[in-house]
C-alpha cells in the first residue's frame, strides 16, 4: 500500500515539472469572521421582513410549505391540522432545549404522539438503537434551524446533543421551526458564519454535520419525472415565528 | 454495460445507439430540459459570470499547492478522529475499501451516487469479497439491478424507459408493479430503507472536501447521502485528490454554481457536510471515518497535458450540450465518464491509447467550453490529445498517411494547385450535386459519416486570380 509520504512525495514531484496555467488566487476568506457575522446581523435587523418575503418565495418555489405565526404558543395548532389532515400522530422532536422551546405538552393535547430525543448524555448503543426505530417509524419530525437561506430557500441544521440528524431525515414529513435570528439574505453570508462557527469557536452545536436543505427530497431518475420523497422527506413545512422563539 | 462489449469498437457501439429509437428520444428530451434549466438558472443569476471565473481561479490556486491543502486536510480529519489512506491505483483503492469491511466485519455496504467507485469498479470487488453492495441513488439502483453502468454522470438511469424499470422491479421483487414513476420510487423507498437501517458500512464519494476544516461535502438530491453517512457504523469516503478545496469560503463559490449547471436547481437538496466520525453527544453517525484519497492517474497530469481537466466538477453539463453526447448517450463511450470531459478523464485513468477512437468522437464545437461552469477548455485538450494520438502512431494508418500529405500539401502551392486540377478529372465519377458522399475502398472510412464538397469547378484563388486580371 502507498504511504501518505509516498502518496505527498509524487505529488510533490509532479508539481516541479508542472507550469502553472495562470496566476490565481483563492477565495478571500473573511479576516474577523465574528466581527463580519455581527455585522451581517445588524444589517438583516433592519431589513428582516424583505428578506424573509425572499425566502418563503424561495422555499416554496423548491416545494416547501411556509407558515407565519405572531408567538411559539400557535406552533401546537399547525402541526395539530397537519397531523389531523394526514391522519398521523407519531412525533419525534429535537429536545426542547434544542428547540429553544418545550411544545411537548401543547402538542400531545393536539392528540399527537410526542417522543423528544435526550438533551445529548451520551446514550448507550441499544438506546441510541431504540431511538433510531422510534424516528424511523415517526410520521413528523419536528425541529429547529440554524440558518434560513433567503436566496435559496435553504434550511441549514447543525447536529449536536439534542438535535439528532434523522428527526428531519427520516420521518415522510419534516416540520422546521424558526425566528429573525435564523435569517440570512446570500451562500456568501452563509460563508462567513460557517467561517465564525468555525474559527471562532462557537458553533450552534458540535455535532459531526451540517445540512443544508433545499426542500423535499426528490428525485427525476426514472423519465426525468419529478417525485418527491424518495429516501428523505416527502414534504418540509417551516414554520416562521414573528415574536422569536427564545421570547 | 459489462466490460466486455468494450471488444466492440467505438464505431459499432455509437452505430447501435443510433438506431435505438427510445434512446435516441430520451438522449433529446433529457439533454435539452437540462440545457433549458442550466440556461434559465443563469439567466437569473447575475452574479454567475463572475463566480464561474472565481471558481475556476480557487481550483488552479489550488492545484497549484494540491500538496500543502492535502497535508492540511488529513491532519484536520485525523484530529477529529477519521482516518486517511492513499490509493495510487484503482487496485490499491479497492483492496483498501474492501480490507475496512473486511476488518469492521461488513456484510452489507450502502453507497451513495459515486462516480469515483464507479471508476475504480468498486461493487464487483465488494461482491467477490462477500460483501454487498446496495446502490441507493434511485437511478444507479435501477441500473445496479439492471447490471448496467451510469449512461450520464447526474442522471444514471435516463437510456431507461418506465415500463422498463417497472419490468426490473416486478421480475426483482416478483409482483406485479405499474409503470408510474411515483409507483416506483415508493417501491424503491421502501426497499431501500431497510437497506438503510441494516446496512454496516456506508460508501460515498465526495463532491469536494475542505481542507481548513477536514469536512468532506456531499451533495444529493435524493438524501441517501444523509442516510449512508448516518445510519452505517462505519463510514469510507472515496475522493480524487482533486476535490479538495482551501475553505468553507471557497466552498460556498462552488455551491452556488453547482447545482445551477448540473439541474438549474439553485441548490441540490442537500449538501451534508461531514467532519469525521459520529461526536459522543450524538446519537447517530458512524463510529469510524475513513477518507481514500485517489490518485489514479491524476497526479501525473499535474503537470501533464490534461491538467485543466482536474478542474472539473463533475456537473454533468458539457454531456448536454455535446451533439455527440446528444446522438449516442453514455454507453457508446465505453468507460466510466462519458461525453466530451469523458474523453479527457478517460485518457488521463486509462491511458492515451483507450481514447485512440473516442478523441475523436466530438466535433469541437465548443459548446462544451461555453457551459462548463469553470470554463475547462475541453476542446483545446481534446486537440492536443487527437494530435498525441497521431504521433504516437496509434491512429489508423491511413488517417496518418492521409493527414501527413495533405499536411505538404497546404504548405506547397504549387502542389496544391496541381493536386487542385487532378482531383477535379479524379473526383467525376463520385461527385452527386456539388458532393462526395461514397469513396471507394478503405477512404469509405471518411465519407461513411460525412460528405466531401466536391473540388470546385473554379477555385477561390483561380476566381480572385481572374478578378484581378491576371493569369494565376
Ligand atoms: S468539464 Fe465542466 S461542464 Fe463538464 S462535467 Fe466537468 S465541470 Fe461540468
Amino acid at each position: 500500500m502507498t504511504t501518505k509520504g509516498e502518496f505527498l512525495a509524487s505529488i510533490r514531484a509532479q508539481m516541479r515539472t508542472a507550469r502553472d496555467l495562470f496566476s490565481a488566487s483563492v477565495a478571500k476568506r473573511p479576516e474577523h469572521p465574528a466581527a463580519e457575522a455581527d455585522t451581517i446581523r445588524r444589517e438583516l435587523a433592519e431589513r428582516w421582513p424583505a428578506i424573509l418575503e425572499r425566502f418563503r418565495v424561495e422555499f416554496e418555489r423548491v416545494g416547501g410549505v411556509f407558515y407565519r405565526v405572531t408567538s411559539l404558543d400557535e406552533v401546537p395548532a399547525v402541526v395539530g391540522r397537519l397531523a389531523r389532515e394526514r391522519e398521523a400522530r407519531g412525533l419525534v422532536a429535537w429536545h426542547a432545549a434544542a428547540l429553544g422551546a418545550d411544545l411537548a405538552p401543547a402538542l400531545e393535547a393536539r392528540g399527537l404522539d410526542v417522543h423528544e430525543m435526550p438533551a445529548g448524555e451520551t446514550a448507550a448503543a441499544a438506546e441510541r438503537e431504540r431511538l433510531r426505530a422510534i424516528t424511523a417509524g415517526a410520521d413528523f419530525g419536528l425541529t429547529g434551524v440554524d440558518l434560513a437561506v433567503a436566496e435559496t430557500g435553504t434550511l441549514i441544521l447543525v447536529s449536536g446533543a439534542g438535535r439528532p440528524r434523522s428527526t428531519s431525515l427520516l420521518p415522510p414529513c419534516h416540520i422546521a421551526v424558526f425566528d429573525r435570528t435564523a435569517l440570512v439574505e446570500s451562500l456568501r453570508q452563509v460563508g462567513v458564519l460557517l467561517e465564525a462557527w468555525h474559527r471562532d469557536g462557537a458553533p450552534p452545536a458540535t455535532g459531526a454535520v451540517i445540512n443544508f436543505i433545499t426542500g423535499p427530497s426528490r428525485t427525476a431518475d426514472i423519465e426525468l419525472t419529478l417525485t418527491r420523497g424518495v429516501h428523505g422527506p416527502k414534504e418540509v413545512h417551516a414554520i416562521f415565528v414573528e415574536q422569536g422563539i427564545r421570547g | 454495460m459489462s466490460d466486455g462489449e468494450l471488444a466492440i469498437p467505438f464505431r459499432q457501439r455509437a452505430g447501435s445507439a443510433l438506431k435505438d429509437a427510445f434512446l435516441q428520444e430520451a438522449l433529446t428530451i433529457a439533454t435539452t430540459k437540462f440545457i433549458d434549466l442550466r440556461r434559465e438558472a443563469f439567466e437569473d443569476f447575475p452574479e454567475g459570470e463572475a463566480l464561474r471565473d472565481r471558481a475556476r481561479a480557487i481550483k488552479e490556486a489550488t492545484l497549484q499547492r494540491l500538496d500543502h491543502y492535502l497535508e492540511t486536510l488529513i491532519a484536520n480529519i485525523e484530529r477529529l478522529g477519521g482516518h486517511v489512506h492513499y490509493a495510487k491505483t484503482s487496485e490499491e483503492a479497492r483492496a483498501i475499501v474492501v480490507d475496512i469491511a473486511r476488518r469492521t466485519g461488513a456484510r452489507m455496504a450502502v453507497k451513495s451516487k459515486s462516480m469515483a467507485t464507479e471508476e475504480i469498479h468498486l461493487n464487483e470487488a465488494l461482491e467477490h469479497a462477500g460483501i454487498t453492495p446496495v446502490e441507493t441513488d434511485l437511478g444507479e439502483y435501477i441500473i445496479q439491478l439492471a447490471h448496467e453502468r451510469p449512461s450520464h454522470i447526474i442522471a444514471p438511469a435516463i437510456h431507461k424507459t418506465k415500463g422498463q424499470v417497472a419490468d426490473l422491479f416486478g421480475r426483482e421483487f416478483k409482483r406485479r408493479v405499474e409503470a408510474d414513476p411515483e409507483v416506483l420510487t415508493k417501491i424503491a423507498r421502501d426497499e431501500l430503507r431497510e437497506k438503510f437501517l441494516q446496512a454496516d458500512l456506508g460508501i460515498t464519494g465526495a463532491n469536494f472536501a475542505v481542507a481548513d476544516t477536514g469536512t468532506v461535502v456531499l451533495v444529493t438530491n435524493e438524501g441517501n447521502g444523509r442516510m449512508v453517512t448516518s445510519l452505517p457504523r462505519v463510514h469510507v469516503a472515496l475522493m480524487g485528490v482533486e476535490k479538495v478545496v482551501p475553505s468553507l469560503t471557497d466552498l460556498m463559490v462552488f455551491l452556488a454554481i453547482l447545482a445551477k449547471s448540473a439541474t438549474g436547481q439553485k441548490l441540490s437538496v442537500y449538501t451534508t457536510l461531514v467532519r469525521g466520525p459520529r461526536r459522543a453527544e450524538e446519537l447517530e453517525g458512524p463510529d469510524e471515518f475513513h477518507l481514500v484519497l485517489l490518485d489514479n492517474g491524476r497526479i501525473a497530469q499535474l503537470g501533464g497535458p490534461l491538467r485543466e481537466a482536474l478542474s472539473c466538477l463533475r456537473c454533468g453539463a458539457c454531456l448536454n450540450v455535446c451533439p455527440v453526447y446528444q446522438q449516442i448517450g453514455g454507453h457508446a463511450y465505453g468507460y466510466t465518464y462519458p461525453g466530451p470531459i469523458g474523453i479527457l478523464l478517460t485518457a488521463m485513468l486509462e491511458g492515451t491509447r483507450s481514447v485512440r477512437d473516442l478523441a475523436h468522437a466530438s466535433s469541437l464545437c465548443g459548446a462544451c467550453a461555453d457551459a462548463c461552469p469553470v470554463r475547462i477548455d475541453i476542446p483545446r485538450m481534446l486537440i492536443a490529445l487527437r494530435r498525441e494520438v497521431d504521433e504516437k502512431k496509434i491512429a489508423p494508418w491511413v488517417e496518418r498517411v492521409a493527414f501527413t500529405l495533405l499536411a505538404r500539401l497546404l504548405t506547397r502551392p504549387a502542389l496544391y494547385r496541381l493536386a487542385v486540377s487532378a482531383g477535379r478529372v479524379l473526383q467525376r465519377p463520385f461527385v452527386r450535386e456539388g458532393t462526395i458522399s461514397r469513396l471507394p475502398f478503405f477512404l469509405n472510412d471518411w465519407t461513411r459519416t460525412r460528405d466531401l464538397p466536391a473540388v470546385a469547378a473554379r477555385t477561390f484563388q483561380e476566381r480572385w486570380a481572374a478578378e484581378q486580371g491576371r493569369t494565376p
